[in-house]
């Protein structure tokens, strides 16, 4: 070792006072620097060292680190920027040495990253934080330690105003900013060119009252909601977050994660436009920005970004006009929203025409014909798998939610016709009506000889069929309901023991899925054939679609040869004549299959042409093997429009071409070479989905199942359905719902309504649907289920289809009620008999003295004579007329059935009722079912303002009956917009009966208060009504409430107003709405209810049953 | 009673029971309703004819009165006088009084003077009178007619305190649509079982098409064309349509077709603004028709 400056001696003897670790930290480091730095320099850096950890008591850590770090710093560093380095560093040993030790620590990482002026900085933003305490000490010490990551991550400017930010949310909570701060690690890694923006949002947001809290969850969301959003506008988007926060608005993390998820769900070059509109409307109007995020996804998935534009503007004015209605628009909860949306798409939603299209097609089938959106029918999982191909089943025909890809409207409604079109014929021109024995009128019929060939194939092949078939035969023969018996005629019809015929003839071929492709094709071209023919006006939309469809089929030329047949069939199915590749070798088989295609395109062809067509098709492409087809074996051909199809001689013997099965796997071994799996056509889109074996199964079942309901022949089992299912080539696999045969098999006879083994039939029950407030339109699905808008007063509009009312007859229950009633008020019934009567007037009265009428009016004529006679001028009113003055009332009274009815009317003489309904709609359900199902209420000892409702009820009945005017009695309640229950206890179109009167029995007080769409429910009735007058009678104890009617929960109003709105529309139609209410409070809100329309509030509630003739005798008289 | 007829002018002015049906009207039978029809009047029964509007009751009626007005018709073969059958027709209406019918009293200078009424006047000829809609009438008058219908075949004109005996060839037909009223307007027991009753309804395309083809004069595809929509607009009934679309309308849609007007615009204005006055129900007859005609 050489000589040792005396300085450098005195510094390690100073060293050496502190623990071990200094100085031999020191002298390991003092090696190095030695040969880096002068004489004097080392002396320098070494009393640095020294000089810090003379600071303070626990300096001598930073000391350790100060070595260390030099050893490393050095070799990088000139030593006139080593010193300032190590000042810093000593600086910051002042304040702690735990913050100098991680300075230290943090340097050989960090200053490659970091100009020698910026090193200054740096430590400063470490000294910012530090305020002296220990959580502080903390956060700086955190600083250093991620800086090495941290700073080549970012920018030195936005490195400041971050800490700047940390230290401004120290102040609100330490945890939150070292959370922050570590998180920022990940982050900023992620966030890129953004970082700036998220630094500004972060900032906004610990700014602002309140808010901070969001902080963690920003960096939590803050990287994933960036990074699905197109890279250039990612800094836009957070700014625009960062002036949401701004503007006091919170949920700047809800839109973080909702409105990128939005983005995300679009095409890339959208996002700027989408942005910059954001942009416009937080100039408007904050509050509505991230709903429009929310909704653009699905406004876009409708409409091109310059529509997008137009319906924006038109919001945004709203905005300025009226805040409310402009949010309302923005989540298209406004009507106006939705239309405007309608008129700019060219997409035709199935919603909006649903009812056109039904009564079309209503039309075209000439039976009921339901409309539903194709994805309900998936959703039952009873076979079907696509929810975006139409197909029918029964009498409902599924449609896809959504026609679009033509640029115009006009363009894709006649798409959705062409589709339902297609469809519906499968009913008109009988493609379900298939039955296996009924000869077909263009072929000679190969049916029955495939039985018979079949039948003696099997009886040589088993050495005991008959034990065999004849089992099954009476087995499937059992199960089916259908009282037809099958005749036995010979051997034949022991084959025939099948559940559908459709079934029967899929039987026949071994590869049932060709089968069914084949079938398809060919009973469409029928269909397709038919509709061109009869129906001349869709013939341009029509072809068009076939063109459309024929673009987009796949090459044949790429297809095995069996697929390659199926495909040419296809095309010629879809009117291609010309330019058809063909194997040259199958060349004549394909001009069979074109004629057969054409054959069956002829007038009078019916489904069992089509299915003749198919088994020859069928016998032609079984006898190929499927290979590919080497490129220069292709030929085009031309297919006349000859209908010239003759059976080939051999057709008998190409008939063992259907007994392959049994040899199927020596085959495979044989020719297998090349052999390629059969597979699927592509569908043909316009054409749907065609299940003829699944739907004739259905109708069967049915059918069946209302056999059973009469008590006569046994049901189908399910074993039996399963069984028929696995074979069937319509079960699909795929799709959403990927369904065995046995989860669709419960499926359908749960669709039937067959009783399932009791452990499914608990769960059958079908769960409650219950959906949040939050949600959109709803849709009237199940049957007596109607859907109306709701009035949205702040807004200025209707909340489009918000609500379902679901009506319900009530049930039965004693009659004993009806005439205890009767009994006791005896006197009051009798005069009011009385009064009523003398209500009634003459049906004719005798008007005299007219210019025109029935007959002269003799004593007028007389005195005319007279007159004349004297030279007097003739008087003129000489007739005599009846004038009809019939009374033609209809009114309708829709009772309150909410839960406050059950209080007492006299409170001293009990509490309310047992009222404890659940507010958790599925416990809400079953306790509903027991309270229904339950043998009555127990006998109560004191009144309730339901019970004076039923007595009313009575009463009226008794006084109406003598007016002979129409009524209905009707009782509403119900919980949430989605289930508002209305029942009827008395229908207008009916005739007073007992059992009218054992159903007011059953009027119980039951949940909440929906008026407006029980209202607008009547009001449909009344409407349907004919009568010159109309009155809607509304008896109710309270104000409307219920759940989520009100805005945001808070207003009271929203409900009296879409209650009023409801009563409006109502009296456009000429219907006089009237208002009793046994609410003493009732004065308040019933003036803003009614306005000018009638309504009483009744002082003792005990008048009710009285007041309530009264008040209607007042009315209609 | 005289005959004027002012020639050269145009028109003619009959008196009601002078009204014999000369060229026969067209009418294609759906089934063997003109033999229970010739049946009927020979026994001196009553008919009610019932079916929807517009299906050809009217016709129907028009071309039996023709047919026995011939001499060679079943009638004369029955050994009757061979002389025609006058029709005398009254369409009913709600304010249709019993004097309406049977007659009135006017004033002349001299005082009063009795004028008969068409039913009163057909009784007396021997015509066959046809109240067409008889329900539309009041309860009252429909009771009128009772007597008339029963062995008695007499008509009591109670102003005049006479009894009248219905001629020979007198007949009563009424006519009555069941679709579209309410049950107020139903006919009375007492009424209609006085009656035997013939059901008409639409006939099937391939017929309507024959008479479309016939009536309005246009080509064998656009008649067939017109049936399938009268058939596929019908199958809309109670189901937005109150009735289905008449063969009549058809006719006039094919009239107007033959004359040059397009077949979609006239069957809008021929049918669909004929039939309904709801939008959704409009737009979907649109469809059917815009499907069925180029």
């Amino acid at each position: 070792m050489a000589e040792q400056d005396p300085r450098l001696e005195s510094i390690a003897r100073e060293l050496a006072q502190f623990p071990a670790a200094v100085l031999q930290q020191y002298e390991s480091a003092h090696d190095k620097a030695r040969a880096l730095l002068s004489a004097e320099d080392l002396v320098t850096w070494a009393e640095q060292g020294a000089a810090i950890a003379r600071q303070s008591v626990r300096a001598w850590e930073a000391t350790v680190d100060y070595y260390a770090a030099s050893m490393e710093v050095l070799p990088h560093f000139s030593f006139a920027n080593f010193i300032p380095w190590a000042r810093y560093g000593a600086d910051l040993c002042q304040a702690s040495p735990t913050i100098a030790a991680a300075y230290f620590r943090a340097s050989p990482h960090t200053l490659p990253h970091l100009r020698p002026r910026q090193i200054a900085g740096w430590s400063e933003l470490g000294k910012s934080l530090s305020k002296g305490t220990w959580k502080s000490t903390a956060l700086a010490c955190k600083f250093f330690e991620i800086s090495p990551q941290m700073v080549p991550a970012m920018t030195f400017p936005e490195m400041e105003r971050f800490i700047r930010f940390i230290d401004i949310l120290s102040q609100r909570s330490y945890d939150l900013a070292t959370e922050c701060l570590e998180l920022s690690q990940q982050v900023f890694a992620q966030l890129g060119e953004s970082r700036d923006n998220f630094i500004s949002l972060v900032t906004a947001l610990a700014d602002a009252n309140g808010n901070w809290r969001e902080v963690k969850d920003c960096f939590a969301v803050g990287s994933r909601a960036v990074s699905r959003i197109e890279r250039s506008q990612r800094g836009r988007f957070l700014s625009l977050a960062e002036r949401l926060s701004r503007s006091g608005q919170g949920g700047v993390i809800s839109f973080l994660r909702d409105g990128s998820q939005g983005l995300g769900q679009l095409d890339y070059s959208t996002h700027p436009v989408v942005i910059s509109l954001g942009e416009r409307l937080i100039t408007v109007a904050p509050p509505a920005v991230p709903p429009f995020f929310a909704m653009v996804p699905a406004v876009l998935s409708r409409v091109s970004p310059p529509q997008l534009e137009t319906w924006f503007g038109e919001g945004a004015r709203l905005l300025s006009e009226n805040l409310e209605s402009g949010l309302a628009f923005f989540r298209m909860e406004s009507s106006y929203a939705e239309e405007l949306l309608d008129r700019l798409s060219a997409g035709v939603e199935l919603s909006r025409v649903r009812d056109v299209v039904g009564l079309y097609s209503r039309a075209l089938a000439g039976n009921d014909m339901e409309i539903a959106p194709a994805q309900e029918l998936v959703d039952k999982g009873i076979g079907w798998v696509s929810g975006n191909h139409a197909t029918i089943e029964g009498a409902t025909l599924y449609l896809p939610a959504l026609v679009d890809g033509a640029p115009t409207k006009q363009e894709n409604f006649e798409k959705l016709k062409v589709i339902a079109t297609h469809q519906v014929v499968h009913q008109e021109f009988g493609s379900f009506g298939f039955e296996y024995e009924r000869p077909a009128t263009l072929f000679r019929d190969l049916r029955p000889l495939v039985q018979q060939a079949r039948h003696h194939y099997h009886n040589r092949h088993h050495p005991k069929p008959e034990e065999e078939s004849a089992e099954e035969a009476t087995s499937v023969e059992e199960a089916v309901a259908s009282a037809e018996v099958v005749e036995e005629t010979g051997p034949v019809s022991v084959e025939s023991g099948w559940v559908t015929d459709m079934q029967g003839f899929f039987d026949i071929f071994p590869e049932r899925k060709m089968a069914l492709d084949v079938f398809t094709v060919i009973e469409d071209s029928r269909l397709d054939a038919r509709v061109l023919r009869e129906y001349r006006g869709i013939r341009r939309a029509y072809r068009r679609l076939q063109q459309e469809s024929l673009d987009e089929r796949p090459r044949i030329t790429e297809m095995p040869a069996q697929q390659g047949l199926i495909e040419f069939l296809i095309r010629v199915s879809l009117g291609q004549r010309s330019e058809l590749p063909v194997a040259t070798y199958l060349a004549e088989d394909a001009m069979l299959m074109a004629k057969l295609a054409l054959r069956v395109m002829r007038v009078g062809a019916t489904v069992e042409d089509a299915a003749e067509a198919t088994l020859r098709a069928y016998l032609f492409i079984a006898g190929i093997p499927n290979h590919f087809i080497p490129g220069n074996a292709w030929t085009y051909v031309e297919v006349p429009d000859e209908d010239d199809y003759e059976d080939p001689e051999n057709i008998e013997d190409l008939l063992s071409r259907l007994d392959k099965p049994e040899q199927e796997e020596e085959e495979q071994e044989g020719e297998g070479q090349g052999q390629q799996p059969y597979q699927s056509p592509q569908d043909v889109e316009y054409r749907g989905e065609f299940k003829p074996e699944l739907v004739q199964l259905l109708e069967e079942m049915k059918e069946a199942q209302r056999q059973a309901n009469e008590g006569e022949a046994p049901q189908l089992t399910r074993e039996m359905l399963e069984e028929l299912l696995a074979q069937s080539a319509e079960l699909e696999q795929g799709g959403d719902y990927d369904l065995d045969a046995s989860a669709t098999a419960k499926n359908l006879m749960r669709e039937v309504g067959m009783k399932l083994p009791p452990k499914e039939a608990a769960q059958g029950q079908g769960p409650f649907i219950h959906i949040e407030d939050e949600g959109g339109p709803l849709e009237a699905k199940d049957p007596h289920t109607s859907v109306y808008d709701e009035w949205d007063f702040r807004a200025g509009d209707y909340r489009p289809r918000w609500c379902v009312v679901r009506e319900k007859t009530m049930a039965e229950g004693d009659v004993g009620f009806w005439q205890t009633i009767l009994h006791a008020n005896a006197n009051m019934i009798q005069e009011l008999r009385r009064q009523f009567e003398q209500v009634r007037p003459e049906t004719f009265r005798k008007v005299k003295r007219l210019q025109d009428g029935e007959e002269y009016d003799f004593d007028a004529l007389v005195e005319a004579m007279v007159d004349m006679r004297l030279g007097l001028s003739l008087p003129d009113r000489v007739y005599w007329r009846r004038n009809k003055l019939e009374r033609d009332v209809a009114v309708l009274f829709l009772l309150d059935m909410s839960a406050s009815t059950g209080e007492a009317i006299d409170e001293s003489r009990g509490g309310p009722d047992e009222w404890d309904a659940p507010n958790n709609p599925v416990d809400y359900m079953l306790w509903l079912r027991n309270r229904r199902a339950g043998d009555g209420p127990p006998r109560r000892t004191y009144k309730r303002i339901i019970d004076l409702e039923k007595e009313s009820a009575i009463l009226l009945i008794q006084a109406l009956e003598t007016l002979g005017d129409k009524y209905g009695i009707y009782g509403f309640s119900g919980y949430g917009r989605e289930n508002v229950e209305y029942y009827t206890i008395k229908d207008l179109n009916e005739n007073l009966s007992d059992k009218v009167q054992k159903r007011i029995d059953k009027i119980t007080p039951l949940h909440a208060t929906r008026m407006g769409p029980a209202i607008r429910h009547s009001v449909k009735k009344l409407d349907d009504i004919d009568a010159k007058t109309k009155v809607l009678f509304l008896i109710s104890d309270g104000r409307p409430q219920d759940r989520g009617y009100s805005r945001e929960g808070v207003e009271k109003e929203y409900a009296v107003h879409d209650t009023r709105k409801a009563l409006l529309e109502g009296k456009q139609k000429g219907i006089m709405p009237f208002c009793l209410t046994v609410d003493k409070a009732g004065h308040d809100y019933l003036k803003t209810m009614m306005g000018d329309m009638g309504y009483e509030v009744l002082s003792d509630i005990a008048m009710l049953p009285q007041r309530l003739p009264e008040l209607y005798k007042r009315l209609t008289v | 009673m005289e005959q004027a007829r002012v020639r050269g002018t145009g028109f003619q002015t009959l008196q009601i029971e002078e009204y014999v049906v000369e060229d026969e009207p067209f009418y294609m039978p759906l089934g063997n309703e003109i033999e229970l029809f010739e049946a009927a009047y020979l026994q001196k029964i009553p008919v009610l004819l019932k079916g929807p509007t517009g299906c050809g009751k009217t016709r129907f009626v028009e071309h039996m009165a023709h047919r026995l007005s011939q001499p060679t018709s079943i009638r004369q073969k029955d050994g009757h006088e061979a002389r025609p059958v006058p029709l005398v027709t009254v369409a009913c209406h709600e304010d249709l009084t019993a004097s309406d019918l049977v007659g009135r009293y006017l004033i002349d200078a001299e005082g009063t003077r009795w004028i008969d009424g068409p039913l009163t006047r057909a009784v007396k000829v021997g015509a066959i009178c046809y109240l067409d809609e008889i329900v539309e009438t009041r309860k009252d008058t429909t009771v009128l007619i009772h007597p008339l219908t029963d062995h008695r075949r007499i008509l009591p004109v109670e102003k005049q305190g006479l009894l009248m005996e219905a001629n020979e060839g007198f007949l009563l037909v009424i006519s009555y649509n069941p679709g579209y009223q309410s049950a107020l307007k139903d006919l009375k027991h007492s009424t209609r079982q006085r009656f035997v009753s013939i059901e008409f309804d639409y006939p099937p395309p391939e017929i309507e098409a024959k008479i479309l083809e016939h009536e309005a004069g246009v080509d064998e595809e656009t008649a067939m064309s017109l049936a399938k929509l009268g058939e596929k607009v019908r199958n809309l009934k109670d189901h937005g349509l109150q009735e289905g679309s008449s063969t009549r309308l058809l006719i006039y849609a094919g009239k107007l077709i033959s004359q040059g007007v397009p077949a979609r615009e006239a069957c809008q204005v021929s049918i669909v603004w004929a039939l309904s006055d709801d939008i959704q129900v409009q737009r979907s007859m649109e469809e059917v028709i815009s499907s069925i005609f180029e």
